[in-house]
């Protein structure tokens, strides 16, 4: 067959992506795997002892810092679960009630421009004991109440939460409102017609009928979770101790700090596995939901 | 030589044969119009001939010149969309330029070909303007500009008329007709609509089912439909197709339908075959041809006498339609004589000669 | 005239003098003030961070040691600004975090240039021309944007050094441009796909070649996707730190490194308001972005949320 142009020229115009794809990121992937299973302590060494391949995450499973970090994670993605709960409640509020929706969209989501450095940053000032929330609550006249959750190892971890469900809410509330936004009309009528209650209406009709946008806040979220580093960095360093470590953390300080590129390597798998273990379950969760939908439709 | 030449196309798209072994060919200068329901297939094969789709199997000729393996813009074609496809952040002009310059034609060959093709279509002050502040006719005419400044021996026309309103689709029927004329050139021309291929086409390609029907003149494939899928495609109110089975009584065919007490005269019918007793047949008659009810005087191929079963009037036309055991029989009334016709009435109809069509009824083709 | 007549006319008149039942004036009801009143809190407790850092930067360190965190300050102080731009402390340099500002710029312009090239004619071959492994390809980038940054990190320590670009704004435009590649990509593909086939088609029998229909015809189309599209990386790359962070060299940090820096490895006491103000310069450039182009930030993470 002659050559034509038409099918080969998108073909060389997607070499660049095909090829970043392929090195950057499945080529790096296969390499940082690689790596998980060597003794690779500064610089690569490519050498695999099959006798002792897991010996990097043994060591990690061995490590009560990498299982605080662990923790950790699995708190904040609870803890953020809050957001995505508040991001509906906003996103229901305002699209029940127009009035100022333009007005409060914008200072919801203006959290999405700032910095996670400057959020976390700001959030440590607020929870900075003497100078902070902590004494403004004092002086107004209630002595006993606490604000200085990132001084204690067990409760710092809810002063990340606050942030990061400051930080992400209106993200989360975007999204549902163009899912709200996107339920027929006539179901509002509907219900008003019947007179179903208000309660009924959103937690038997509406949020059911939101089923895919629940699922991406859950997606995105996770994934999130697990990519966090800029706010904990920001608010806690990781401290007091290490009780805010969380596994990205965990695997930056593996490669910078204790220069064990073997270890941070196999940190970095175990946060990839991770991320299959919740994304995949999620995605074909979305998927079936979709294909029920669309055969229901038929 | 013929300018365009399919032979034998095939086309699947997976499991689904939309294409079969498909031969046609078209002369210098014709004006053929692919006539046929959605999903018969024209638009699949104007699309083969375009390059915007790829045989399965299959060769296509252009003057000559074997194109199956080349690119759309490489065959010497040009086309008009059913949605004008004009380039929304162009104006005119840089529309009707863009195929030029990629043709790397010099500039003043360009801006020639463009006063030309405005000149023809009548939009020259429409030249520095966006598709968008256009009107609908106005784009479809920009939209053949496009086509003509390419200034290619075959145009090829998707179903341009369907995006205008009635009045619009009747004047640039004449438009486009005109320019046939004009240009001198082949044209290939998709629709679903038989008054546009009636009215502009020097040869129609009937298709139905991936399958060419008929090619032929208007006037063929309207006085002698080839099968009854054409027979029932062409005419609008349809014909009325009834089963019968000959009878060759008295040396004379005729055919005698069932469900409807009458024997038609088929003495003078052209058979291909000779016709043999008991043969089962479908039997077409067109609304148009009956004579005025009640009127039956005279030497007709058939007489029948049927109740009403109710009329329809649209101002310039008026058809009866009439109760059979077979479905209704649907017959060309006079506007001024619609309403002598009651429901429940009976009237006496008649059928002319000559103008009967029979039909095989096994495989449908015209005997 | 007849009793009838005589009825509908006097009826008439009255209708002219008083309204037959007259409504009562709608009033705003309770739901509605509980929901405007409780969302009107929540808006308050968004507005605390950026409100405290603001009112934090402009006051004079008594002040500060006052310890009330949110009263407004005695007189407005830029002082802890100027500091903040010229003088904080980075490490050992105190040239103020206006070089993090000069830095965050010059790594904008050709992380932009980068991600947005490669992503836009990816999406738009993917999206317009007949390419059979474009499903599988998307679907593997739909997987790829989801992978941690972490996993990829050390072989791009790898390629960029190998690149010769490691620890140079080009270093860090190159990671940004690999890492926004997936979800920018699939944004423009989706994008494309809304282009009529027709107008494809078109362009097809006039001119087939990809490049010449790319600039002549998609790209002028891509207006309202492209301000979309440049909104989120701007911010995305602005406000990035991990990346700068391990990709930029001891000149090339850009401003929210420099702000870590200042802020949190600082000797001494902590200086607040400098502290905050630095904060404050660092986070304006998108925030102002925000707050003028906001309707398209929107679009942006819907069509960036959604695809994901």
């Amino acid at each position: 067959m002659a050559f034509r142009w038409s099918r080969w020229s998108p073909q060389f115009a997607l070499a660049p992506a095909g090829g970043v794809t392929l090195v950057a990121f499945a080529g790096s992937i296969g390499w940082t795997i690689w790596m998980s299973l060597t003794r690779s302590r500064r610089f690569a060494d490519y050498g695999i002892n099959w006798d002792e391949w897991s010996r990097q995450y043994v060591r990690l499973l061995k490590d009560d810092i990498f299982i605080t970090a662990l923790k950790n994670m699995v708190v904040l993605g609870v803890g953020s679960l809050l957001a995505i709960v508040f991001g509906f409640i906003l996103a229901a509020m305002i699209d029940r009630e127009k009035r100022g929706e333009g007005v409060f969209r914008t200072v919801f989501l203006y959290p999405l421009a700032v910095s996670l450095i400057v959020t976390g940053l700001a959030w440590r000032w607020l929870f900075n004991p003497t100078l902070g929330v902590e004494n403004f609550l004092h002086q107004i006249g209630l002595p006993w109440a606490r604000f200085d959750w990132l001084n204690y190892p067990e409760t710092a971890m809810y002063g990340i939460i606050l942030g990061t469900v400051w930080q992400g809410s209106g993200f989360y509330m975007a999204l549902m409102l163009s899912g709200l936004k996107s339920i027929n009309s006539e179901i509002w009528s509907a219900a008003r017609l019947d007179g179903v209650s208000f309660w009924r209406l959103y937690l038997e009709i509406i949020i059911p009928m939101m089923r895919f946008t629940f699922l991406t806040c859950a997606i995105l979220l996770s994934l999130g979770v697990v990519k966090a580093y800029d706010m904990v960095y920001a608010m806690t360093n990781g401290g007091p101790g290490q009780s805010t470590w969380v596994p990205a953390y965990y695997t930056i300080d593996a490669y910078w700090q204790k220069q064990n590129l073997g270890l941070a390597s196999a940190a970095a798998v175990v946060m990839l596995a991770i991320t299959v273990a919740i994304f995949l379950p999620l995605v074909l969760i979305t998927a079936w939901q979709q294909r029920r939908q669309e055969a229901r439709a038929q | 030589m013929p300018r365009v030449q399919f032979e034998k196309i095939v086309k699947t798209y997976g499991r689904v044969t939309v294409l079969k072994n498909l031969d046609l060919e078209i002369e210098d200068g014709e004006f053929v119009v692919l006539l046929g329901p959605s999903g018969c297939g024209k638009t699949t094969l104007l699309n083969l001939l375009a390059g915007l789709i790829d045989v399965s199997s299959g060769r296509i000729q252009i003057g000559g010149k074997d194109v199956t393996d080349l690119d759309p813009k490489d065959r010497g074609l040009a086309m008009v969309f059913q949605s004008y496809a004009l380039y929304p952040t162009k104006t005119v002009r840089g529309n009707l330029k863009f195929g030029l310059a990629a043709a790397k034609l010099d500039h003043a060959e360009q801006e020639r070909r463009i006063a030309w093709a405005a000149k023809l279509l009548q939009i020259e002050p429409l030249l520095d303007r966006k598709p968008a502040q256009l009107s609908g006719g106005q784009r479809q005419r920009v939209a053949i500009g496009r086509a003509l400044v390419k200034q290619v021996p075959v145009f090829l026309f998707d179903e341009p008329l369907s995006n205008l309103d009635a009045k619009l689709r009747t004047e640039t029927r004449i438009e486009i007709k005109r320019l046939h004329d004009e240009t001198r050139s082949t044209i290939v021309y998709v629709t679903h609509d038989q008054i546009e291929a009636m009215t502009m086409a020097t040869r129609i390609a009937i298709m139905n089912a991936g399958v060419i029907q008929q090619f032929d003149t208007p006037d063929a494939v309207y006085e002698r439909p080839a099968n009854l899928f054409v027979a029932g495609f062409i005419g609008a109110p349809a014909m009325n197709i009834f089963p019968a089975t000959i009878s060759t009584a008295g040396g004379k065919p005729s055919a005698v339908l069932k469900g409807v007490d009458s024997r038609i005269d088929l003495g003078g019918y052209a058979f291909a075959t000779a016709p043999r007793e008991g043969d089962s047949v479908m039997v077409g008659l067109r609304p148009e041809h009956f004579l005025a009810p009640n009127q039956t005087d005279g030497d007709v191929a058939a007489r029948f006498s049927l109740p009403v079963q109710y009329t329809e009037k649209t101002g310039a036309d008026a058809t009866g339609y009439f109760r059979t055991d077979h479905g209704l029989m649907a017959v060309s009334v006079s506007p001024d004589r619609i309403g002598e016709l009651r429901q429940g009435d009976v009237a006496a109809l008649g059928f002319p000669h000559g103008k009967v069509h029979v039909f095989d009824a096994a495989g449908g083709q015209r005997l | 005239m007849s009793s009838i007549a005589e009825a509908s006319l006097r009826h008439s008149r009255s209708v002219d003098e008083t309204v037959a039942f007259p409504r009562k004036k709608k009033r705003i009801s309770g739901r509605q003030i509980a929901i405007l009143i409780f969302l009107t809190i929540c808006a308050l407790f968004f507005c605390v961070p950026l409100y405290v850092i603001v009112v934090t930067s402009l006051k004079s360190m008594d002040q500060i040691r006052q310890g009330d965190i949110f009263s407004l300050p005695w007189s407005l102080n830029f002082d802890a600004w100027v500091t903040a731009w010229d003088k904080s402390c980075s490490g050992t340099v105190c040239q103020g975090i206006k070089v993090g500002f000069v830095n965050s710029l010059e790594i904008l312009f050709p992380s932009l240039v980068l991600s947005i090239g490669l992503s836009c004619v990816t999406g738009y071959a993917l999206a317009l021309w007949n390419v059979r492994w474009a499903n599988s390809f998307l679907f593997v980038l739909f997987l790829c944007a989801f992978v941690p940054f972490q996993i990829i990190m050390v072989p791009l320590i790898m390629i960029t050094g190998f690149m010769h670009v490691y620890g140079t704004i080009w270093g860090i435009a190159v990671v940004h441009a690999v890492l926004a590649m997936p979800i920018l990509t699939l944004i423009f593909r989706n994008y494309y796909k809304g282009i009529p086939q027709e107008i494809m088609s078109a362009a097809m029998m006039d001119s087939g070649s990809f490049w010449r229909i790319f600039g002549e015809i998609i790209l002028p189309m891509s207006g309202n996707i492209m301000i979309v599209v440049l909104i989120l990386q701007i911010t995305s790359i602005w406000n990035d730190f991990l990346i700068g962070l391990t990709y930029g060299g001891i000149g090339t940090q850009p401003m929210t490194v420099i702000l870590a820096n200042v802020v949190i490895t600082a000797l001494g006491e902590a200086n607040y308001n400098v502290d905050m103000a630095s904060a404050l310069l660092t986070a304006f450039p998108p925030l102002i972005i925000y707050f003028v182009l906001g309707r398209f930030f929107v679009q942006g993470i819907t069509a960036g949320a959604i695809k994901g």
